[in-house]
């Protein structure tokens, strides 16, 4: 049996992860070279370093992101699955057989989609390198691109996306012999597997968190340095929020929910993005992540812009030449961190293209009561607005926070008080165009299935 | 709408599935009156065609020929846009499995065919539906979700949901085969209440001889074709019926 089928999903974002982790590190280990070819201060194995540093920062971020994304797309997979694994069980395979066979089926998706990613990465690094010594823009430092640390992401990948499926297979142990025999209405069994335990810790990590934010902000005041209790406090609230996704995202997707109207179909969309709340918070959070991380950057680099206009109006000939850098660097973090929404954008497509899959009998009762293929397209695309609206209102309100915080920390004691943070509006127009793309992306191949479903599978009995 | 004519018609229906080589015929050219406010039971053993009979009459599939004919309008050839404002107006269904969508409550459930037209029960369409939320023992019921009710309660729900918008022509299909005998014998008395007391036309499609025995009228199916037209009888009598129409096959 082909054993990556149902996956195509997995092997797409364990390739992306794996792709820009190796891109990244074959792109910055070009231009290290570059610069020791014409050291001169001997400071080249400090900006070296310091490359791969940043690099490996931006590499955990996206692979993170990619680990949450395919758990989601494990435990979807395997409610679907509900029905045979029962089947199994009741013919007598334990629950760490079927288990295990999925970390398998995990496994392989993670082999194959971290090759295939490491061969693409490398080949769009090497594409860019010539492009940049074609044109002149850097000389030929005679980079092989067969350096070991591209092994580190691409066996990285690997392993995080065998490990996720495992998470994602937790569901298995809970499917007992007689769900075999049971209606095929699918039950929200996912509230007995809440973990208060977890949801304890990010609590705390919050709190802390922000409280060493708000420090930071404080002490900002008086010395730059505060920065760096920011950026723990920043940390710390953030992991707090990501992992307490369960509690922190059903709220705010049900307030989307009840933005989206009071018609049959938006009703009916608002609940079923409620309907599996762990399933929507993992689906969400990674493009939270995303754009939270994108926001901050842009709002942060908004608030240092304007301390250097200061400045600027000062000492003119010290800042000149200074505006183009400080846009190249933004956007280039920019795309950087976005990568990451890239790759939660792919789990949210394939968490709604499951999740439909899946309500066949119930669209067929929709369509036996009444419901018309127009009605059950705008369900579709409204269940999918919900979830982008969701995900990018509190990651554009996250990052303008953090920007603000950050940005305040440590420039609070040149400005000399605390300042509005400036929302740099075009970053934001961007964020939002880009949530709507994801939106009609996402729901474009799920309501074309869910259109083509007959009225008559409704009254099917299994 | 007139009493007289029909609540629905088949006319010559055929329906063949699969190219010439393999052809199934699923119904072979029957033709059946639904008389109004009478309660229909559709018989017949697996294969035999009542399931696909019951789908075309109810607008859920297409005959390969032939006219199906609901009150004064044929739905055989209706495009699929018009055919749903049919089903959504003038049919009800109640299903084996209940079928009640997972995430409303029963409320929501019974107000969804207002719902999908766009509009609330007006004071008379309010007032029966209260009287059958009386009626069917809904009223304590009201908030819960289908999850955290028996089998028993969500067929009830479905019937009430089938009644509320007064169709035409309100299709059972197998009601009461995932129930217990003693809920399924409740479900088919409301189903025989609402015929008797409010004049609702009731399709059954069933293969159990108790069930049918609730019916008005037993038109039972072999093959494709109508084998037998029998009015209102005892379990009895159509075990019989049905034994001896397998010991001829």
């Amino acid at each position: 049996m082909n054993r990556t089928r149902g996956h195509g999903a997995s092997v797409l974002v364990a390739a992306l992860g794996s792709a820009f982790g190796v891109a990244l590190l074959q792109i910055t280990g070009a231009l290290s070279a570059v610069i020791q070819q014409d050291d001169v201060t001997g400071s080249s194995t400090t900006v070296a370093i310091m490359l791969r540093v940043l690099a490996f920062v931006f590499i955990v971020i996206s692979v993170y992101v990619a680990a949450v994304v395919t758990a989601n797309t494990f435990s979807t997979i395997v409610a679907g699955r509900v029905r045979s694994i029962a089947l199994l069980r009741l013919l007598g395979s334990s629950a760490r057989r079927e288990r295990g066979r999925i970390a398998r089926e995990g496994l392989a998706v993670g082999i194959l989609g971290s090759l295939l990613g490491g061969v693409a990465g490398t080949a769009v690094a090497v594409a860019t390198e010539r492009i940049a010594v074609a044109t002149g823009a850097i000389p030929d430092a005679g980079y092989t691109f067969a350096e070991r640390v591209i092994l580190v992401p691409v066996v990285g990948v690997v392993f995080t996306t065998w490990a996720a499926s495992w998470v994602g297979s937790r569901r298995v142990t809970t499917v007992t012999p007689l769900e075999a025999l049971g209606r095929s209405e699918e039950l929200s069994r996912e509230q007995t597997l809440a973990r208060p335990g977890r949801n304890r810790t990010a609590l705390v990590l919050a709190i802390l968190g922000f409280v060493l934010l708000g420090a930071g902000v404080v002490l900002g005041l008086m010395h730059p340095a505060a920065i760096l209790i920011g950026l723990v406090g920043g940390i710390l609230s953030f992991s707090g929020i990501v992992l307490g996704a369960d509690v922190v995202m059903p709220p705010v997707l049900r307030v989307a929910g009840r933005l989206s109207g009071r018609s049959a179909p938006a009703r009916l969309a608002a609940e079923n993005a409620v309907r599996h709340p762990q399933r929507s918070s993992r689906a969400t959070i990674g493009l939270v992540i995303g754009v939270t991380l994108v926001t901050m950057f842009a709002v942060a680099m908004a608030g240092f812009e304007t301390s250097i206009r200061v400045a600027q109006a000062q000492q003119p000939e010290v800042y000149q030449g200074v505006d183009p850098m400080l846009t190249a660097t933004t956007a280039v973090f920019s795309v950087l961190v976005g990568f990451s929404g890239l790759i939660a954008a792919v789990g949210l497509v394939n968490n709604l293209v499951l999740s439909v899959l899946q309500r066949r009998r119930e669209l067929g009762l929709l369509r036996a009561l009444g419901f018309t293929v127009p009605q059950v397209r705008r369900m579709v695309l409204a269940e999918s607005a919900q979830l982008t609206f969701s995900a990018v209102a509190l990651g554009l309100v996250l990052g303008a926070f953090y920007g603000w915080a950050g940005a305040q920390s440590l420039l609070g004691s040149a400005t000399e008080g605390i300042v509005i943070p400036g929302m740099p509006w075009l970053a934001v127009a961007l964020i939002v165009l880009a949530g709507a793309a994801i939106t009609a992306i996402a729901s474009w191949a799920p309501a074309r299935s869910a259109v083509r479903v007959s009225p008559i599978e409704a009254l099917a009995v299994d | 709408m007139q009493t007289d004519t029909p609540a629905a018609r088949a006319r010559s229906l055929t329906k063949t599935y699969g190219r010439s080589s393999a052809e199934v015929h699923a119904l072979r050219d029957v033709t059946l009156d639904i008389r109004r406010g009478e309660f229909t039971a559709i018989m017949g053993p697996s294969g035999s065609g009542k399931s696909t009979l019951m789908h075309i009459m109810a607008g859920l599939d297409a005959p390969t020929s032939g006219e199906a004919w609901l009150g004064a309008i044929e739905i055989g050839r209706m495009p699929d846009a018009q055919l749903t404002l049919v089903r959504r107006r003038r049919v009800g269904f109640v299903f084996q499995s209940f079928n009640l969508v997972p995430t409303l409550d029963v409320r929501g459930n019974l107000l969804l065919p207002f719902e999908l037209d766009g509009r609330r029960p007006d004071i008379r369409e309010q007032k029966f539906i209260d009287e059958l939320i009386v009626s069917l023992g809904l009223s304590d019921r009201l908030t819960h979700r289908p999850h955290e009710l028996s089998g028993g309660q969500q067929q009830r729900v479905a019937i009430a949901r089938a009644l509320a918008t007064r169709p035409e022509v309100v299709f059972a299909d197998e009601p009461t085969g995932n129930l217990d005998s003693k809920t399924g014998r409740d479900v088919l008395a409301l189903l025989r209440d609402a015929a008797t007391r409010h004049g609702q036309t009731i399709v059954m499609v069933t293969h159990d001889p108790v069930a049918a025995s609730h019916a008005d009228r037993v038109v039972v199916l072999g093959d494709g074709r109508i084998v037998a037209d029998r009015p209102r009888s005892t379990a009895e009598e159509i075990s019989a019926f049905m034994l001896s129409l397998e010991v001829t096959s």
